[in-house]
């Protein structure tokens, strides 16, 4: 096959893709489990382990635009490679997404609203994660648009979790007693657990993003997109 | 199997091409309309039985690897294929209402209205400025001889308005302006070029035939002509052959992809081509998978 160095940059930038995101759902599978642990050392190492992640999104961003600037891809090519540039773009601020949860972890101070299954919303997330990258590497257009239906399933997750946080500030009765730092820690939680809800709405976003361009490189579909 | 394959007799499968690849749908007019055309030279076949509407004024590519025809079909497009003996057309080249194939169609006016432009420069040993009045001049367009002279009816000025006109068109007056009676052979390549696209448009064409026109260029020569072709596409319809498809990308309106054996294997948008082909073996060619 002639262009054959190309077509090997063209395999190992979709491997270096596959990697970036191995590392970016390890980190945000490390924030769910140090968020469901209390465990301040392992949400440490997640904030601590975002460097990594960036370095590659940069890596992976200029190896793109040498390859656009220098083979001047066109068809499908150039759609792997439009696609991936975006998809990067997905998995870096997922990236930023299990910081935010790390963080939301050393700033908790007890296991707040536990009828609210945080942990089954973060599953979720991290399943449509690895399908959408899954889906990336088997070129599968079918699954993409699961992926999209299951974005649905996880808005209402969050939703009803949302309410579920409101309603039981609504319902919470203060003492007179209280003092001013027990009702401030109180609108924290609160603000926490809503943030926490609408991180992980956003990560089910990205997986969804990820399986749009996904469609885009293999069928020039762009329905998913819009 | 899908009902793109056949299998061959070499057990490989070989892709068929579909009517939906070629129909190409255009607002406007067709300059050239060909049907079922074939060329064989002596018992070798170039050409199968292309057929596609060329839209006016626009820039139409024609892309495809070494010996697969597209030089062979520009060449159809304004009969230059009769002066190569072994040569034998079939089909219908349809130009301004008529079959430029007819037995009455005259070639000197069909050649004036479809005129064509070569991969290397091929300016006459002669002026700048005659280079362009010399076919307006033997079509009898314009008359600046002595017997006009003496008769009054000297066209000196008609001719000077004619070449600035045709020089400004192809973008060249500005640098030869102040040189008109140099010999054209002392111009670069790239001026030579425009020299003879200019030369080509003082006959007042239709159609403007281009077999790769900027091969023999270095980039800046070949970006001013890239431009050109943009711009003369605002009066003229413009066919241009190209090895460079990233140059067939830039300047075209829609690209047509012939691939070994003489097939027309895809046409449409340049867009869609690029971004988005049909037929995989098309795919594989734009990607330099093969070819």
């Amino acid at each position: 096959m002639p262009r054959e160095s190309y077509q090997a940059q063209l395999a190992a930038m979709q491997e270096d893709v596959l990697y970036m995101s191995e590392v970016v759902i390890d980190r945000l599978r490390l924030a769910l489990e140090a968020m469901a642990q209390k465990d301040e050392d392992a949400a440490t190492e997640v904030i601590d382990g975002d460097d990594e992640v960036n370095d590659l999104y940069l890596e992976l961003e200029q190896d793109c635009i040498d390859l656009l600037a220098l083979q001047q891809p066109v068809a499908g090519d150039l759609r792997l490679i439009a696609s991936s540039f975006k998809i990067i773009t997905d998995l870096e601020r997922v990236g930023d997404l299990a910081v935010n949860l790390g963080e939301h972890t050393l700033d908790s101070r007890h296991d707040m609203f536990p009828e609210v299954d945080i942990h089954a919303i973060g599953d979720l997330t991290v399943e449509m994660l690895e399908d959408a990258m899954a889906a990336y590497e088997a070129r599968d257009d079918e699954a993409c648009y699961d992926i999209a239906a299951r974005d649905d399933e996880l808005d209402r997750l969050c939703e009803r979790a949302s309410q579920t946080v409101v309603r039981d500030l609504i319902e919470t009765e203060l003492d007179a007693d209280d003092s001013e730092e027990e009702v401030e820690a109180l609108m924290q939680d609160v603000s926490r657990m809503l943030l926490t809800v609408r991180d992980l709405e956003r990560v089910g976003d990205h997986a969804v993003n990820i399986a749009a361009r996904t469609l885009y490189m293999v069928e020039n579909d762009e329905e998913l997109i819009y | 199997m899908s009902q793109m394959e056949t299998q061959t007799t070499t057990g490989e499968t070989e892709e068929q091409i579909r009517d939906e690849w070629l129909e190409y749908d255009f607002e406007g007019e067709s300059a050239l309309s060909v049907e079922d055309l074939d060329v064989f030279y002596g018992n070798d076949q170039a050409l199968q039985s292309i057929s596609m509407d060329v839209p006016e004024k626009s820039v139409t590519a024609l892309i495809g690897p070494s010996g697969c025809g597209k030089s062979t079909f520009l060449r159809c497009l304004n009969r230059m294929n009769d002066r190569i003996d072994a040569a034998r057309v079939e089909g219908t080249v349809e130009f301004d209402g008529e079959n430029i194939y007819d037995d009455d169609v005259n070639l000197v006016e069909l050649r004036k209205r479809i005129g064509m432009v070569f991969q290397s420069p091929n300016p006459f040993p002669k002026s700048i400025r005659e280079n362009i009045s010399y076919g307006p001049r033997k079509h009898g367009d314009i008359d600046t001889g002595l017997v006009a002279r003496l008769l009054g009816r000297d066209d000196r000025d008609e001719e000077e308005e004619l070449v600035e006109r045709c020089l400004r068109g192809a973008a060249l007056w500005d640098e030869v302006h102040d040189r008109l009676d140099d010999n054209a052979l002392g111009l670069s390549g790239g001026q030579q070029q425009r020299l003879c696209i200019a030369r080509a448009l003082a006959v007042s064409p239709d159609v403007l035939l281009m077999d790769e026109p900027a091969s023999a260029l270095d980039p800046i020569a070949t970006s001013k002509i890239e431009d050109l072709v943009e711009e003369l596409a605002e009066e003229y319809t413009v066919v241009i052959v190209t090895h460079n498809m990233q140059q067939a990308a830039r300047i075209s309106d829609q690209t047509a992809v012939f691939l070994t054996g003489g097939e027309l294997v895809e046409y449409g948008d340049t867009d869609q081509i690029f971004e988005n082909p049909q037929s995989q073996r098309v795919e594989d060619y734009i990607t330099g998978k093969f070819g």
